[in-house]
C-alpha cells in the first residue's frame, strides 16, 4: 500500500497513457472517411524478386478482412507488400486503417493518432511531474503560439499570389523569437539584448551564406534536389535555414546573456574586457554541443534516401552530392550561425552593460 | 571553388577564432561524427543487426560530442553517463513507437524522387525508421545533459554550504529554464528541416485526418516528441546523478 502511495504520481501517468490509447483507438466516429480495423489477415508469398543490383526481396500478397468502425460493414481488401516495406505496408490484425472511397474502398493510411497521442501525453505528463504546472504551462503556451504563428505564415505563403517568401519567413522568425523570449524572460532589458543578438547572429550567418553562394555561383549546391518542393527551392532553403538556426542561436544567446547579467548583478565585472572574456568562455563551452543538435537532425533526415540510393548501386560521391548535399549545407550554415553568435552576443552585452553603468553610476 | 567547401572553411576559421584550441576540438569532433555516421550507414546497409549497430554507434557519437565538446572532465563524465541512460530508455520507446506507428519507408508524396529506383531492395526500412529516430535525438540529449550539469556544478562551487535538498531545489529551477530553451532549439530545428513538407501538406489541402495520421508527417512529429522526451529525461537523470554524487562527496568529506 505504501508502495502505491509513494509512486502514486507514476501510476497516474500510466493511467493517463492507457486512457489516451483507449480513447484514440475508439475515435473512429469523429472521422468522416471510413475507418476500419483489421480482424483477419492471410498472407502468401507470391514472388521472390532480384533487381538489377542483385538485391533480393520477397513480395507477399495479403488478404485483409476489415471491420469498418464507423460504417456498418465488413470488407475484404487485398494488399501487396515486400519484406523491405519501402513504399508498401504489411498490416497486422488489430491495425486500424483510414480508408477512402464509397463502394470500392482502398487503403489510404494506417491510423497513427493513438501512437502519437500516447507519446504526446507521456511528454506532457512527465513535464508536469518534473517542472511545476506554471512553468509547463508557459512552455506549452510558447510552443502553441509558435505553431500558430507558423501556420499563419504558411497559409499566407501559400494563398498570396507572388508572395515574397523570404520576407514572410523573416518576419515570422522575428515574431517567433520575440514571443519565445518574451514568455521566458518577460519584457526586460535582458530579453531585448538576447533578441537583438539572436537576430544579428542569424542575419550575419545568412549574409555569409548568401555571399559564399554568390562568389562561387552556387557551385556544388543542388537546390533542385530538395524534397517536397512546391515553390522556388532556393528561397525555401534560405527560409528553413533561418528557422533552423534561430532556435539554436536563441538558446546560446540566452545562456550567454543570462551569465553576463548575473555578473552585472553581483558586480564582479566592470570593464568591457571582463564581460567580453566571460561571454566568450560561456559560449565556447556550449557551441559544440549545439552544433551537434542540428547536425544530428539534418543528417538523420537524409538517411532513408541514402539507404535506398546505396541499394540502387549508387556510389558515395554521388549520394553525398545529390542526397546529403542540402543537409550538409544546412548543418554548416547553422554551425556558422551558432559560432558567430558567441562574439556577437558577448560584444553586444558588454557594450550595453558598460554604457548603462556610465549613464547611471 | 565549391560553395559548401568555402562555407566549411569559414566555419573552421570562426571556430578557431572563437574557441581557440577548444574550437579546433569541436570542429574535429563534428568531422569524426560525420565519419561515424557513414560507418553506421555502411554497417546497416551490409545487414548487420541494426539494434546492436545503432546502440554501439550512438555510444561512440555521444562520447565524441561530449568529450570533444567540453573542457571540463567532471562535467563530461556525468553528461556521458546521463546520455547513455537516457538514450537507452528512448531507444526502447522508439522501438515501441515504430512497432505501433509503422513509420517506415516512403510514401506517395515521394513518388517523384523514387522514379526509376528499385524499391524491392531487401533492406528492412522498418529498422531504418528506428535508426533515424534514435540518431536524431542524440544531439539534443547530450546538449541538455551538458548544460544542466555545468550549471549545477557552478552552483555547488559558488555556495560551499549547500545542502543536498537545496541543490535538488536548484536543479528543478535551472532544469526548467534549460528545458524551455532546449525544447525551443529542437522545435525550430525540426521545423527548419521540414518546411517544404509542411507547405506541401497545406498547399495540397490534406484533410485533417491525414494531418493526424500521414506517415511522412507523423515520422517528423515522433522524432520531435522523442527528442523533447530526451531533453526532459536528460535533465531529470542528470540532476539526480549530480545530487547523488554531491551527497557521496559530502559524506567522504565529513569522515
Amino acid at each position: 500500500m505504501i508502495f502505491f502511495q509513494k509512486t502514486k504520481k507514476y501510476w497516474l501517468v500510466l493511467g493517463a497513457l492507457v486512457l489516451t490509447w483507449v480513447l484514440l483507438r475508439h475515435d473512429a466516429v469523429i472521422y468522416q472517411q471510413p475507418v476500419g480495423q483489421v480482424v483477419h489477415e492471410t498472407a502468401r508469398l507470391t514472388q521472390k524478386t532480384t533487381d538489377e543490383h542483385g538485391n533480393t526481396d520477397k513480395v507477399y500478397s495479403q488478404r485483409l478482412t476489415i471491420k469498418l468502425l464507423n460504417r456498418n460493414r465488413t470488407v475484404t481488401l487485398s494488399n501487396q507488400y515486400t519484406d523491405s516495406q519501402t513504399v508498401t505496408h504489411r498490416y497486422h490484425v488489430g491495425d486500424q486503417l483510414l480508408l477512402d472511397g464509397t463502394r470500392q474502398l482502398r487503403i489510404l493510411s494506417l491510423k497513427r493518432d493513438a501512437t502519437i497521442g500516447v507519446l504526446l501525453v507521456l511528454l506532457v505528463s512527465l513535464l508536469l511531474l518534473f517542472v511545476k504546472w506554471r512553468a509547463t504551462g508557459w512552455l506549452l503556451l510558447s510552443l502553441i503560439i509558435n505553431i500558430i504563428l507558423f501556420v499563419v505564415a504558411l497559409v499566407i505563403d501559400i494563398n498570396v499570389k507572388n508572395a515574397n517568401v523570404l520576407l514572410i519567413f523573416v518576419i515570422l522568425a522575428v515574431l517567433v523569437a520575440f514571443s519565445s523570449l518574451a514568455l521566458v524572460l518577460g519584457r526586460t532589458l535582458q530579453m531585448a539584448v538576447t533578441l537583438a543578438s539572436t537576430l544579428l547572429a542569424t542575419l550575419l550567418a545568412m549574409i555569409l551564406m548568401l555571399v559564399s553562394l554568390k562568389v562561387t555561383a552556387n557551385e556544388g549546391v543542388h537546390f533542385e534536389t530538395m524534397s517536397y518542393v512546391t515553390q522556388v527551392p532556393t528561397t525555401l532553403f534560405i527560409a528553413q535555414t533561418i528557422i533552423g538556426v534561430l532556435g539554436a542561436v536563441m538558446d546560446e544567446s540566452a545562456d550567454i546573456v543570462a551569465a553576463l547579467f548575473g555578473m552585472r548583478r553581483e558586480k564582479i565585472a566592470h570593464h568591457f574586457k571582463d564581460y567580453w572574456h566571460a561571454g566568450m568562455n560561456v559560449g565556447r563551452d556550449i557551441m559544440g554541443t549545439l552544433v551537434n543538435v542540428l547536425f544530428m537532425i539534418f543528417i538523420a533526415e537524409t538517411m532513408p534516401m541514402v539507404f535506398l540510393m546505396l541499394r540502387n548501386g549508387n556510389n558515395w560521391p554521388y549520394i553525398l552530392d545529390q542526397i546529403m548535399n542540402l543537409g550538409i549545407l544546412q548543418t554548416v550554415v547553422s554551425g556558422i550561425g551558432i559560432v558567430i553568435a558567441v562574439p556577437v552576443t558577448s560584444a553586444l552585452v558588454a557594450l550595453i552593460v558598460k554604457h548603462q553603468q556610465v549613464v547611471k553610476p | 571553388m565549391n560553395a559548401i567547401g568555402l562555407l566549411i572553411l569559414i566555419l573552421f576559421m570562426l571556430m578557431i577564432f572563437v574557441g581557440g584550441n577548444q574550437g579546433l576540438k569541436v570542429f574535429f569532433g563534428l568531422l569524426i561524427n560525420f565519419i561515424v555516421i557513414f560507418i553506421l550507414m555502411i554497417l546497416i546497409n551490409w545487414q548487420f543487426n541494426p539494434y546492436i549497430v545503432t546502440a554501439v554507434i550512438s555510444i561512440v557519437i555521444l562520447a565524441i560530442a561530449i568529450y570533444l565538446g567540453s573542457d571540463n572532465q567532471a562535467v563530461a563524465n556525468t553528461a556521458f553517463q546521463t546520455s547513455l541512460i537516457v538514450v537507452a530508455i528512448l531507444m526502447i520507446i522508439a522501438i515501441v513507437a515504430q512497432h505501433f506507428g509503422q513509420f517506415q519507408g516512403f510514401s506517395t508524396e515521394n513518388s517523384e524522387e523514387l522514379e526509376g529506383l528499385s524499391l524491392n531492395v531487401g533492406l528492412s526500412f522498418s529498422h531504418v525508421a528506428m535508426v533515424v529516430m534514435v540518431i536524431s535525438l542524440l544531439g539534443a540529449v547530450a546538449e541538455a545533459a551538458m548544460a544542466i550539469i555545468a550549471d549545477l556544478n557552478e552552483v555547488i562551487d559558488r555556495t560551499p554550504d549547500m545542502t543536498s535538498n537545496s541543490l535538488y531545489a536548484h536543479s528543478r529551477i535551472i532544469g526548467g529554464q534549460i528545458l524551455g530553451t532546449a525544447i525551443n532549439t529542437l522545435f525550430f530545428g525540426v521545423l527548419g528541416a521540414n518546411l517544404p513538407l509542411l507547405i506541401w501538406f497545406i498547399r495540397l489541402k490534406y484533410s485533417l485526418a491525414m494531418f493526424m495520421n500521414a506517415k511522412v508527417l507523423m515520422m517528423e512529429v515522433v522524432t520531435m516528441l522523442l527528442g523533447m522526451l530526451g531533453i526532459l529525461l536528460s535533465i531529470w537523470v542528470a540532476s539526480w546523478l549530480v545530487v547523488r554524487q554531491f551527497v557521496k562527496h559530502k559524506k567522504v568529506g565529513i569522515k
